[in-house]
Parts: C-alpha cells; sequence; structure tokens
C-alpha cells in the first residue's frame, strides 16, 4: 500500500482553526504533513473541497517546495547534508552505509515505511560536519558505523 | 489618464498611461513579436520573446509588461534585442519535438512562425529532452506536454476566463510542466471542457481531438457564425474542409462571449454530420396508397422515402382539407426556438395569414412564458432588461435564483465567476441545489447561498424584501417616481418577518439578514433567473416577485441591475419576438387589438380573428378532445420536452395528422404522419437573437446532406400550395385589403424575410442583413436603420408607463410529498447535454463524457435505501416513480441535492424525467410545474 487510508476528520478540526477569509495555503500545508507525514491526495482534494482553493494551486505549492512530500514517508526522516563541507568530510560513505543497512535509497523511503531519507544541501552547521538530523534531532560529526547503530535503534 | 509621448523604433507615438509598451506599440501598427501573449488575458511576461531594448535601461524589458513612461526610447528590432529574442528561441526549440510536417497546428502555431522569422531551426542547442506520454483520454483535448512552452497561456485561461482553475503549474525548474487539478487527467479535475486554454495554446501542447489530422489551417474555409446550442449566443468560427466541419475557434471579438466558448459550441458540432441526419422526405405509407389514418393497416404506418413534390403536397393537401373540414383553429402550428428569426416569422406567417389561425406557440411556453407574462405586468415587455456584458462587468452584487447558471449558459457562467473572482462582486445564489456557482457565493468571496426549500422562493423573495424595508435600504426616489402600487404590496411584504419566511424556506434567518443585507448595501445588483423561477405553478408571481425587489432596490434602468431572466434557447428570443406565440403578432403586437389586425390584414391580405390561440401545453392536451386535429411542428420534440411524457404521446396519437420538420428521427417522429428533413445552423442563413435581445448573423457554412432543404423553402413550398390550390375558405376571416404589400411568399432568401421583418415588426425595424454584414451588433429595440440598438431597457420609463408593484403571496406547490411519495423532484439539465438531448446525444464527445441519465440523490437518502452498502458506483441504480410514470437510472449519490430531493435531467428518452413531472400549469402563462413534484425513490 503506497498510499495510507488517512483518516480526514483530523483535517477538518485542523481547517476549522484556519476558518476566515483568505486560507494561508502554505501553512495549511505544512500542518497537513505534520498530521500524516505527507500530503495524501485524499487529503489534498478535502483541502480544495473546503477552502475553495483549487486542487491544481495547491498542487503548484505542494511540488515547487521541496519541503512537501506527496507520497507516504517512513516514522523516521532521515536528512543527510551532502553540502561542500560534509562532503569533503565523507557525508557519501555515510549516505551509502544507510542505503545499505536500512535498505532506504536517497530520496525515498524503506518498503517498511520505516525511514525516510533526504539527501539536502547544508544545514548551516558545516562546523559539525559530516551531519545529519532526524526528527528534528540534530547528528553532528557522524561516521557510516554509529549511525546506521543509532538509526536501528529507532523505534 | 494622461497622455505620455514615446518614441517606438525612432517613430514618436502618443499613449495613455497605464497601457504597456506592447498595447502602444499595437496602436501604432508597429510589430513587436509575442508568444505568451493573448490579448483576453492578463500578461505574464514568462517567454521573452517581445524583449525589447529601451534606452537608460539596463537590459532588456518585456514589452507585454513593461509600462509606457513620458519621453520612453524603445528599440524592437535591434542587434541586441534580435539577439536575445534568437537565443529565447534556440532554448525553447532545443526541448520541442521538430515535427512540424506531422503536427497538427502547423501553419497556425506561433512557435512555428517565430522559428521561420528568426531563422532558428533547433539544432544549436543540445541537451536533455522531455519524454512524456501524450494523453488522449478525454473525448476533447488531447494533451502533449512534449510540445509545451510553459507560456502558461492555458493557466490564465482556466483562472481567468472560466474560473475553475483545473490547471496549474507542476514542479520546478526543468521539470516544471502543466498539471490538471492533482497532477492527473483533465477528467479527473475540476475542467469543464470549455476549450479555453486549447483557444490560446499557441503551439501544438493541447489539441482539439475531433481536429487531429482533418485538415490544417491554410487547407479549411472559415465561417464566422452563431452557436446552435443555448441562449447566450456566442459566436464562433467553422472550420471546414470537404463540406464538414473540422474545428471550432474563437471569435475574440465577439459581443456576448469575447471568444470564450463552452464544450457544447466548441466540441458539441458533430451531430451536425451524424449519420442519422434526414436526407429524404418520408411519408406513411397509408397517405401514398389513398388510404385515411384509420385504414392504415399494419403496413400503412411504415415509413416510405419521396421526392419533395410528393411530401410537400400530401401536406398542403392534409392541412388544406383540415382547415376547410374543421376551421382554422382546428390546426397547431409549433415553431421553433432552435430555428432563424426569418424562419419562425415565416411559421407565424404561416398560422395567420394561411390557415388563419392563432394556434402558434413553440417551447418558450416551457422555460421562460411565466417571465414575459410575469415582466409584461410588471413593466410592460418581458425580456431580459441588461446586456451580458453590463451585468457581469457593472453589477457590484449578483443575485442568481433558480438558475444553474455555469452550466445551462456556461459562458454567462464563467463571466459571472470572473466577476467575483476579478472584481469582487457580491454573489448570492438561492437555490436547493448546490450547484457548481455555489462555490463561488462563500464568505471568502463575500457572497452566500440559500438553501431554500424547493417551490418556496416567494416566500424568500418577501423575506428578502421585509428586511429591506426594514432597515430603509430601499430606493425611496425610485418608488415614488417610477412605480405605482407600493403600498398594497408593503402590506403583504408585512406578512413575512423572518422566523416565518426561515419556517417555509428553511433558510436560516441570520442568511436572510446577510443576503438582505448585501442586496440593500451593494448596488446596482442584477437578478438573474431561469427555470427554477419560472416553471412553476406560481411562475409568473415569483417573475412578479423579483420584478418588485428590484424596483424596491432601484436596480431598474441602470448599467448592472436590472432584471435578467437568461434564456433557454440558441433563438427562443427571437421565436418570440417573431410572434411564435399565440397572443402576438411579431414584436409582441396583441392579436386582439383591431389596429393591429388591420396593420397585418393590411400587410398579408387577411390576418385570423382577435381570439389569443391555444398554448402548445393546451395544444396537445385538445388533440385528445378533437378541438385540434393537426400539428405542423418545426423542430421541437414535444414528448421529450413536455410535462407528462406519458400523456403527450397519447394525446399525439390521436392526432389526424401531423407534418415534422426535423433534421433527425425524434421522439416524436413516431407520430408524424409526414417527416420534412431541414437543416442544421451551420447549413443556413439567417439570424438568431440571443438572451441579451441582440440579433446576430447566422451564416450557412456547409451544404446540407441528401436532398435536406432550407427551413424557410419548406415553409414557404407549404404555404404556397395551400394558398395557390381552390379557394380557401374562411368564414372567420375578417375584411381582405385589395393590395396587400406582403401578402405574397415570393421570397429568394431569409434577407428577403428580414426585409417583410423590418416592415412588420416595429422594434426590428432597423435591424438588417447589411447593417449585421457590416458588423454592427444590434440590440432590439432598434426601430430604424439608424437607430443603434438598445443595450439597456426601462433606461427612461417602462413601457407601461410606471412600475407596477405586485402584491405576491406565497403558494405552496400543487403536489407535495406524502407518504407514499416520499421525495420532491426537480429537473433540469446538465452541462454536456442539450435539451431533449437530441442533438448533444448525437455529438460523440458529449455523449462519451456523459453517456447515461443519472439522477442525483442525497448520501443520507442513499444510506436509507441502502445503497452506499452497494460496491461499484455503476451498481447503484434507483427506480423514481410518480404518479405519471417510472424511469430507472444510475444515481449520483451527492450532497448537490439536500435530503429528501432528487434531480433528474430530460436529455435521454431511456430515463427522461418528463416520465414523471406534472403538467400542472401556471394560471396566467400555461407553464407547467417542471421544479416540483413528488415522487418515490427505490433501490433498483
Amino acid at each position: 500500500m503506497s498510499e495510507e487510508t488517512c483518516d480526514l476528520r483530523e483535517l477538518e478540526v485542523l481547517l476549522e482553526t484556519f476558518q476566515g477569509k483568505k486560507y494561508p495555503v502554505i501553512p495549511i500545508l505544512q500542518k497537513t504533513q505534520s498530521l500524516y507525514g505527507y500530503l495524501p491526495q485524499a487529503a489534498l482534494r478535502a483541502i480544495s473541497e473546503k477552502t475553495g482553493i483549487a486542487l491544481s494551486q495547491l498542487m503548484g505549492v505542494a511540488t515547487f517546495y521541496a519541503q512537501f512530500r506527496l507520497t507516504r514517508q517512513g516514522r523516521h526522516l532521515i536528512r543527510i547534508c551532502d553540502g561542500t563541507a560534509c562532503h569533503v568530510r565523507g557525508a557519501p560513505q555515510n549516505i551509502e552505509a544507510v542505503e545499505d543497512a536500512l535498505n532506504v535509497p536517497a530520496g525515498g523511503t524503506s518498503p517498511d515505511y520505516k525511514y525516510s531519507m533526504e539527501i539536502v544541501y547544508c544545514l548551516g552547521s558545516c562546523g559539525l560536519a559530516p551531519i545529519a538530523v532526524v526528527n528534528d534531532q540534530v547528528y553532528g560529526k557522524i561516521d557510516p558505523k554509529t549511525f546506521v547503530e543509532q538509526l536501528k535503534k529507532l523505534e | 489618464m494622461a497622455t505620455v509621448t514615446l518614441t517606438i523604433d525612432g517613430k514618436k507615438i502618443q499613449a495613455e498611461s497605464g497601457q504597456t509598451i506592447l498595447q502602444a506599440a499595437q496602436q501604432a501598427k508597429i510589430r513587436i513579436p509575442t508568444l505568451c501573449h493573448h490579448p483576453a488575458l492578463p500578461p505574464e511576461g514568462a517567454c521573452r520573446i517581445c524583449l525589447v531594448e529601451i534606452e537608460k535601461q539596463r537590459s532588456l524589458q518585456p514589452a507585454c509588461t513593461f509600462p509606457v513612461s513620458e519621453g520612453l526610447v524603445i528599440h524592437t528590432h535591434s542587434p541586441k534585442v534580435l539577439e536575445a529574442r534568437k537565443f529565447s528561441l534556440e532554448l525553447l526549440l532545443s526541448d520541442h519535438p521538430l515535427d512540424c510536417m506531422t503536427c497538427q497546428v502547423a501553419g497556425a502555431c506561433v512557435l512555428q512562425d517565430l522559428a521561420y522569422e528568426y531563422n532558428v531551426s533547433g539544432e544549436r542547442f543540445k541537451g536533455i529532452q522531455h519524454r512524456y506520454e501524450v494523453d488522449t483520454s478525454n473525448p476533447f483535448i488531447v494533451v502533449d506536454r512534449n510540445k509545451c512552452v510553459l507560456c502558461r497561456l492555458c493557466v490564465r485561461a482556466c483562472n481567468y476566463a472560466n474560473g475553475v482553475e483545473a490547471i496549474g503549474l507542476v514542479l520546478r525548474g526543468f521539470n516544471t510542466h502543466i498539471g490538471f487539478g492533482a497532477d492527473s487527467s483533465m477528467q479527473d479535475s475540476p475542467c469543464e471542457f470549455c476549450g479555453s486554454c486549447e483557444a490560446v495554446c499557441p503551439v501544438g501542447a493541447l489539441l482539439p481531438k475531433m481536429s487531429v489530422g482533418k485538415g490544417r489551417s491554410w487547407q479549411v474555409k472559415k465561417v464566422r457564425t452563431v452557436c446552435s446550442y443555448c441562449g447566450v449566443g456566442c459566436q464562433l468560427e467553422l472550420e471546414i474542409k470537404d463540406n464538414r466541419i473540422v474545428k471550432v475557434n474563437s471569435v475574440w471579438d465577439a459581443p456576448a462571449n469575447h471568444g470564450w466558448l463552452c464544450v457544447k459550441g466548441r466540441y458539441g458540432y458533430d451531430y451536425v454530420h451524424h449519420p442519422d441526419r434526414l436526407t429524404k422526405p418520408r411519408v406513411r405509407r397509408y397517405l401514398l396508397e389513398g388510404k385515411t389514418k384509420e385504414e392504415k393497416g399494419e403496413t400503412g404506418w411504415e415509413w416510405v422515402e419521396t421526392d419533395w413534390d410528393t411530401a410537400l403536397e400530401i401536406t398542403a393537401h392534409k392541412l388544406r382539407a383540415i382547415r376547410d373540414t374543421f376551421g382554422p383553429n382546428s390546426i397547431g402550428i409549433l415553431a421553433s426556438a432552435k430555428c432563424t428569426n426569418e424562419e419562425n416569422y415565416l411559421m407565424n406567417k404561416f398560422a395567420r395569414q394561411v390557415i388563419g389561425t392563432n394556434n402558434i406557440d413553440h417551447c418558450a411556453r416551457l422555460c421562460h412564458s411565466s417571465t414575459v407574462a410575469g415582466l409584461a405586468t410588471s413593466f410592460g415587455s418581458g425580456a431580459m432588461s441588461n446586456s451580458i456584458d453590463d451585468i457581469t462587468e457593472q453589477a457590484r452584487a449578483i443575485f442568481i435564483i433558480g438558475s444553474n447558471t455555469t452550466e445551462q449558459h456556461p459562458v454567462i457562467g464563467m463571466r459571472i465567476r470572473q466577476a467575483v473572482k476579478q472584481r469582487g462582486a457580491r454573489l448570492i445564489v438561492a437555490d436547493p441545489r448546490r450547484i457548481e456557482i455555489t462555490k463561488f457565493a462563500t464568505a471568502q468571496y463575500g457572497g452566500l447561498h440559500l438553501r431554500h426549500r424547493p417551490g418556496t422562493d416567494i416566500a424568500l423573495l418577501n423575506g428578502l424584501m421585509y428586511i429591506i424595508l426594514q432597515n430603509g435600504w430601499e430606493d425611496k426616489d425610485f418608488i415614488a417616481e417610477r412605480c405605482e402600487g407600493f403600498e398594497e404590496f408593503q402590506e403583504t411584504v408585512k406578512r413575512y418577518p423572518p422566523e416565518r419566511v426561515s419556517q417555509i424556506t428553511g433558510v436560516p434567518p441570520e442568511q436572510l439578514y446577510q443576503a438582505a443585507e448585501i442586496m440593500g448595501k451593494c448596488k446596482p445588483m442584477t437578478a438573474i433567473w431561469a427555470m427554477g423561477i419560472t416553471q412553476h405553478i406560481v411562475g409568473v408571481r415569483n417573475v412578479m416577485s423579483l420584478a418588485n425587489l428590484q424596483m424596491l432596490l432601484g436596480n431598474m434602468g441602470k448599467p448592472g441591475g436590472g432584471t435578467n431572466p437568461l434564456r433557454g434557447q440558441n433563438n427562443v428570443q427571437g421565436a418570440c419576438d417573431m410572434g411564435g406565440l399565440p397572443n402576438v403578432f411579431p414584436a409582441y403586437q396583441p392579436v386582439t387589438h383591431p389596429e393591429v389586425i388591420q396593420k397585418f390584414t393590411q400587410a398579408w391580405g387577411s390576418a385570423p380573428p382577435p381570439q389569443v390561440g391555444l398554448t402548445v401545453t393546451e395544444m396537445i392536451p385538445s388533440i385528445a378532445e378533437k378541438k385540434i386535429r393537426a400539428l405542423y411542428i418545426l423542430a421541437e420534440d414535444p414528448v421529450m420536452s413536455d410535462a407528462d411524457a406519458n400523456h403527450t404521446r397519447h394525446c399525439l396519437q390521436q392526432a389526424d395528422f401531423i407534418v415534422l420538420q426535423e433534421i433527425f428521427p425524434t421522439e416524436t417522429s413516431p407520430y408524424a404522419d409526414v417527416l420534412l428533413p431541414g437543416v442544421t445552423f451551420a447549413e443556413k442563413d439567417g439570424t438568431f437573437t440571443n438572451t441579451e435581445r441582440r440579433v446576430q448573423r447566422v451564416r450557412k457554412a456547409i451544404e446540407a446532406p441528401g436532398q435536406a432543404r432550407q427551413d424557410w423553402e419548406i415553409i414557404t413550398e407549404i404555404a404556397k400550395r395551400i394558398m395557390h390550390s381552390g379557394t380557401p375558405t374562411r368564414s372567420e376571416t375578417p375584411e381582405r385589403d385589395e393590395s396587400p404589400s406582403w401578402a405574397a411568399w415570393d421570397y429568394t432568401s431569409p434577407a428577403d424575410i428580414l426585409r417583410e421583418i423590418n416592415a412588420l415588426a416595429p422594434s426590428y425595424g432597423g435591424i438588417t442583413h447589411d447593417r449585421l454584414e457590416r458588423g454592427e451588433t444590434l440590440q432590439w429595440p432598434c426601430p430604424s436603420p439608424e437607430h443603434p440598438g438598445t443595450p439597456i431597457l426601462h433606461t427612461k420609463g417602462f413601457a407601461r408607463g410606471k412600475g407596477q408593484f405586485m402584491p405576491i403571496d406565497f403558494l405552496p406547490p400543487t403536489e407535495r410529498p406524502d407518504e407514499e411519495y416520499p421525495f420532491i423532484l426537480s429537473t433540469g439539465r446538465v452541462l454536456y447535454h442539450w435539451h431533449g438531448g437530441e442533438l448533444s446525444r448525437r455529438a460523440s464527445g458529449l455523449l462519451e463524457i456523459y453517456h447515461q441519465p443519472q439522477v442525483e440523490l442525497n448520501p443520507l437518502d442513499a444510506e436509507k435505501l441502502g445503497l452506499l452498502a452497494i460496491g461499484t458506483e455503476g451498481q447503484k441504480r434507483v427506480r423514481v416513480t410518480s404518479r405519471r410514470g417510472s424511469i430507472e437510472s444510475a444515481a449520483w449519490i451527492t450532497e448537490r441535492v439536500p435530503p429528501g430531493m432528487v434531480y433528474a435531467n430530460f436529455h435521454f428518452p431511456e430515463a427522461s424525467a418528463n416520465e414523471l413531472t406534472l403538467a400542472a400549469l401556471d394560471p396566467i402563462s400555461k407553464i407547467p410545474s417542471f421544479k416540483v413534484c413528488a415522487v418515490r425513490v427505490e433501490a433498483a
């Protein structure tokens, strides 16, 4: 199953909080994404229906910004930096190790929907290179072995 | 606006500040090439083709967005500009298939022309090319993203012109592409297939599917004419190759539609070439054998194809015999809202001069007869008071009641959406159903949807007027100066406080207040209505209520105001104007007035006695009573369009003789004795009058198939044959004039007929083929050749003098839900089909996208019927039964309809809503109550 059947009731509650004259597209999409981990098509349709913002507009915004995801994500989001500083400090090896050990392709999701991995370019903490952010938690000066261990410990 | 002077290519020119360089250059006839620009849409500056060099500006600037200012010095073709343009084109072509040899739009492709002009072959840059799959999954538009240049014209057309925003841009950078809805297919998006995107696409990325391979722009003949579907009166251009319509183009300077069309107008034309077309006259065998209808036997009812002479002779002989035996009033004539003014005028003359009866009517009886009667009482004349331009561009508020505008008058619907989105017009929609336009009547847009119960319009309107009066929002000066009957009206309205109205209508009091406030504070407001108001036993009263409202608010006779009934058929306005009604000669001259009778007696040599004739809703039941013996029907289909189809069939069966002039065998033709093949709009010359009283030229584009003949010729032939044989017995005919000026039927062309109309119908006095041919667009009244026409009625006074306030009380519908029939049935049409469906069911694309009847049913009701549990959509079927008939149909489970209500259309004979409807008539206009009857609904 690539798309979870999502419970739209929570979304309805969420949209109530935006009730007003002009619906702000990006915040709505962000909140929706934190609800489901991604933007399920059913949710986008429901947002369009409720807010009157055209589906094509929502799609335009959702696909333009890298922060929005349209496919179901793993429970844990790994963002590994492959910016210049991290790259020279060994990011490629870290990425390869994670790909192999956790069966999650860069830019993709593991088949068991446990992990998703995104490659990003600079997280602004080059002093800690190579760096990764997992579920909003920063991991600095990582090396393949310990990083994989740390990831495996996640539930 | 200040005037500025600027220099373009060494030429000093004047422009208005606020104009763009492109506009200024175009005005001065200086050409700046464009790709992503379309004059009907806001500029975007996306393609960089119109770059120009402006002295003292650091970089090249797009002419399409750069505003003019004093002293600009601009070079449109300097070496720098040429180099930049060439470069942009090289880049575009680097990711564009170079297949002009087989491309459908070659010859009409802006990119191809630019590549030629700038000598760009597309070989300079070699890089990655997109390989998108071509989407041919919908019947109308082929989407080939490989050819897309991302000019965003389609996106703009969908946003600005149509308003549904089905198209957007998806992803970013090199991967950006146009996407529909959730980046799926057009049919899975809110797309209505108006084809505006295809019309503005400068390349071959969006193609009209039906035209692919049928001919390219230089191989076709182009003919400008008027659409044959609804009353909006959209002008369009037909592309013709080998006597076939191969494409429909936009006409950008068309007065009613400004180039925009709907799916029916743009893609619903192929019925013209359908194999069902009648190409030879047909008569029943018994007529050839010289038998009577009673002796016809088993084989006597077979159709036999004959030559014209035989069919016309039989028709003339039969009609003459019936007239001579049973009197002129034993014959009924149905004119046609689909035919031209000229043809309708002839039908009127045929009935009144040749036969000598006022028994002439047409389907306007079934749509806006209550409007005509109601407005005649209130104002003295009954047509749309304002223009489409005016109500969509000037009104501060728009009140739609009983009109599913975006589906029935799609281009007006589009323009209302534009008004709401682009200039913030406040939209109030009163409709029991959550129709598409209600999406624009929301708090975000400053409007609202009043979801009143079917048949409670008067209570609703009185309730709104109660609040308006209570708050002093009425226009006291207007009422005092231009109206009468206010006190009595006010007394009636006082009986409708919000609480009572809320109880009757189901609309919460606070919504009534909100709506009344918008009406009171946002003037001018235009009132728009259609069948939801008229097709009730209180149709006339509904209309007078709306007239009351607009007089109360002082919205009459002003731009952006008015009472605006949207007329249904392409020429229903014209058919009424031409005297296709039992009570009036052309231009609404009453059949009962002695001076009018004298005028027509003088003109024609004879006119019928001063008795109002029968309406279509009386004519057909009169057959059963043997009062009507014969019918001459021009392009109408009473079995599909009249209420209570069972009864209609029962009556038609008993007629002595029915002659039907049609383009297809219809549901009515099984009851006809003679079937005469007429022609479609594409095969004839003449004029149509649209909903805003605008008379427009219809032009012949192709030759008719087989032996099908011009309708005006057929009518003329029958008339001549009746007139020139034997001595007509006209016992009831008044005295004859010796030298009637227009008595003869020697017409040589529709222009000839129009000359007679000019002479006899005062409001058409100055509307000539010559003027229309010169490009003038004329709205009646246009009494003289110098008169410019009348865009807004009632500006100075009402036709009857003062506007008449009428005290109107609420009356409940005749048939209300009860235990046995607990649902209310309302009926109407859908976007993809037209009326009885005889045309649209023969348009392949329309039939593909909407191929079966559907009954709308609320999910709560569906649950009670156990329909929700049934697996697939296709298996959810219902049986709907009224006291008169029963239909089985697919169910569309939707919140569009409120619980307790079902909605069915009458496009498909296998499940036509008119099997169920009730022929309860409005006492004044005789319109049937199509909008409310009681039914039972079961899972089928």
